[in-house]
């Protein structure tokens, strides 16, 4: 994995960001509280098309995570409505409880975490197969032969029978990426995944985010890597309070951002690169 | 179930239990106070720079966690009086049993108290100028005594309990009062159901304060 | 007052025999008080109130009271209750199984705690339901994780055994007291009785130690 692979990424489609068939996702009035005072998901509402490559940005406490949590089903939502490949799949009001309704479309989702979550006590195989085995069913042979195929394509083939103890912070992410992929997943969410990590290891996770991205993976992205966003997103969104105050194209939204919020935040951040 | 309760015999019993809850009290509270501040002093022995004064107080602390409370007691009660040929009264005996081994355990404590204190304070104070006794005064001790005093008052709970075994030396503390009761009116159920309920009444209230106190703890780490 | 330790070499074998029933009491107890404490872990970890509420009950009241309370307890009381005739030996290797379960279960509440959340989202994540998650993620991780408490447990209920002495067991403790009183030598005999508990609990609380560095730090983080 080079760095002149992010030459090998397809051009970002130009489209209208105010588009409203959204066919893959669509988030309408989506609201999550914490208590009385807490509100973290404020009548949200989003659009996603199959082939977007979404990244969210904002302040700390702005829901970014818990957009990312809710579409995986770790979180309920308390108003709202969620689509997923054009079929209802969470529901806000009290008979959908929140959480999503169809496990068929839940395992089509995929998602990684800042801190891997690898299973500790499992090898690196034990912790790519033990879904495939026991959820969809595949023989042992089948789900490792998948396993050794998928981890020779992140160049990890060597680290089969090795224990997250002994793997760098970078390797570990990256098996965790391909533990979620074992699944063969519609959607890929990563939540900060390389804020963990030294900045030596973030471009082998970041490289293989690309990689996916080349094969058209579709992927909700929350990272403070303004610079990663700028390559990797098809659009950006940029969310505060709960609410989404700005979406655009990247190389729009990071050079001319409409909202003056969005220019706040933006000048924050992006003086520090 | 064929048994007929019958607590009537308490009643000329009363001021008997009450002596020996006395006792038990006694004993409690004093080796509390001695394993408190011995297991201090102690500690900052085994965290000494001097391997002289380390070894001997890590051994002692090694030797009374890693031995029955019972065999110490037993072995105070029977072996100091002939060794150092002195008669001691029995609680104070007792005390020094109960206490010398609060002393070890406490002594673990602290230690843990002081080791849980994150070696960034320890570099931030030589940044700050500080001197090592006010870089041990100001930021180690308040750091490390917050930490240790769950597991000090759990030790405390658990000399409580372990009190009871001077009972076998024939110290009239509760559980030798109880027992003598109970053998004597032959009514060991009810008399040793009560005097397990007196003990955990006076247990309780203190481990759920722990509880509390570890929670809050826990809270305030997580911010 | 002489001091002759070469005494205690002539009463060897009664030492070891007393030493063979304290380890028999241990181990047995041991077992079953963790087989035990792991299923009562298990009812305090669940949903229903009428299952979680007693078995914390049962904790708190065992941890609450003198262990030579519940022997005696279980040594003349449950004769007394259950109207049958209890074997010393039974009474003993029931007191403290019992007492061995409250503390066993609270180890494996901790271990259960100690097990991050995240692990939790990750198999949300997987889609692993909650069945297949308990036998493969949870309770491995919680095992490995209990292991190096459990053992401490072990080796307190190896001393706490001490107290059978007290109602006629002819184990360590006693068969120590005994030859002392007999021999009218307590240091000696006290003494020694001392450093062979001492033997056999500070190696095996160095190996906890070292069990927890080595291992937990492979499989378990």
């Amino acid at each position: 994995m080079k760095a002149s692979n992010l030459a090998a990424v397809p051009p970002r489609p130009l489209h209208v960001c105010e588009t409203k068939s959204g066919e893959f996702i669509t988030l309408r009035d989506v609201y999550k509280s914490y208590g009385e005072n807490l509100v973290v998901m404020d009548h949200l509402d989003l659009d996603m098309r199959a082939d977007d490559r979404l990244v969210i940005i904002g302040p700390s406490g702005s829901g970014k995570s818990t957009l990312l949590r809710v579409m995986m089903g770790l979180e309920s939502i308390q108003g709202g409505t969620i689509r997923f490949q054009g079929k209802p799949y969470i529901d806000g009001n009290a008979r959908g409880k929140g959480k999503p309704m169809d496990c068929s479309l839940q395992t089509q989702v995929g998602m990684v975490f800042q801190h891997y979550t690898l299973f500790p006590h499992l090898s690196v195989l034990g912790n790519l197969i033990l879904a495939p085995m026991k959820v969809h069913g595949l023989s042992k042979t089948q789900a490792t032969e998948k396993a050794q195929a998928l981890l020779a394509r992140l160049g990890l083939e060597s680290k089969l029978n090795v224990y997250p103890s002994q793997l760098s912070g970078g390797q570990k992410q990256r098996v965790a990426i391909a533990r979620a992929l074992m699944l063969e997943p519609k959607l890929m969410l990563f939540d900060e995944v390389t804020s963990a990590l030294d900045p030596e290891m973030v471009i082998e996770v970041q490289n293989v985010m690309l990689q996916l991205a080349e094969q058209k993976m579709a992927m909700i992205i929350v990272t403070h890597d303004m610079h990663f966003a700028r390559h990797i997103a098809t659009r950006v969104v940029f969310c505060a309070n709960g609410k989404v105050v700005e979406q655009g194209h990247p190389d729009q939204l990071f050079t001319q951002p409409r909202e003056p919020r969005t220019r706040e935040f933006l000048e924050k951040v992006l003086h520090l690169d | 179930m064929n048994y007929q309760f019958d607590f009537n015999f308490l009643n000329g019993n009363f001021g008997l239990l009450w002596d020996g809850l006395k006792v038990t009290l006694q004993l409690a509270l004093v080796s509390n106070i001695v394993g408190l501040v011995l297991g201090f002093g102690l500690c900052l022995l085994t965290l000494s720079r001097w391997f002289f004064l380390r070894w001997p107080a890590q051994l002692f602390i090694e030797f009374f966690r890693c031995t029955p409370v019972l065999l110490q007691i037993v072995w105070f009660f029977y072996c100091v009086p002939m060794l150092f040929d002195v008669f001691i009264d029995p609680i104070t005996m007792g005390v020094l049993a109960l206490g010398l081994n609060l002393t070890a355990f406490n002594a673990e404590a602290y230690r843990a108290g002081v080791q849980a204190v994150p070696r960034e304070h320890l570099d931030a104070c030589v940044a700050l100028g500080l001197r090592p006794w006010q870089r041990t005064l100001y930021v180690i001790l308040p750091q490390a005594l917050r930490s240790a005093v769950p597991v000090l008052m759990t030790n405390g709970i658990s000399i409580l309990q372990q009190s009871a075994l001077v009972a076998i030396v024939a110290v009239a503390d509760l559980m030798y009062v109880g027992k003598s009761i109970a053998t004597e009116a032959y009514r060991p159920l009810e008399t040793y159901s009560l005097i397990a309920l007196i003990y955990f009444a006076l247990s309780l209230p203190i481990a759920q304060f722990v509880q509390w106190l570890e929670r809050r703890q826990d809270a305030a780490l997580a911010r | 007052m002489n001091l002759d330790f070469t005494v205690v070499f002539s009463y060897w074998q009664a030492l070891l025999q007393g030493l063979a029933l304290t380890l028999a009491f241990t181990v047995g107890c041991a077992i079953l008080g963790s087989l035990c404490g792991f299923l009562l872990s298990l009812l305090r970890a669940s949903r229903s109130r009428w299952l979680s509420v007693p078995a914390g009950l049962y904790v708190e009241l065992f941890r609450g009271t003198p262990l030579l309370i519940q022997l005696f307890w279980v040594f003349f009381c449950f004769p007394v209750v259950f109207g049958i005739d209890v074997p010393p030996y039974v009474s003993v290797l029931l007191a403290l199984t019992l007492y061995m379960t409250a503390i066993t279960s609270e180890t494996f509440r901790g271990a259960l705690k100690s097990i991050p959340g995240e692990q939790h989202d990750a198999c949300v994540a997987l889609g692993l339901a909650s069945w297949n998650k308990t036998i493969f993620v949870v309770f491995p991780q919680a095992l490995l994780r209990g292991i190096p408490p459990l053992l401490s447990n072990v080796v307190s209920l190896f001393k706490e055994s001490a107290l059978i002495s007290s109602v006629g067991i002819a184990d360590l403790m006693f068969v120590g007291q005994n030859i002392s009183n007999s021999t009218a030598r307590p240091v000696e005999f006290l003494s020694a009785v001392a450093v062979i508990y001492f033997l056999v609990a500070f190696p095996l609380t160095r190996l906890v130690g070292v069990i927890e560095t080595r291992m937990l730090r492979r499989y378990a983080y």
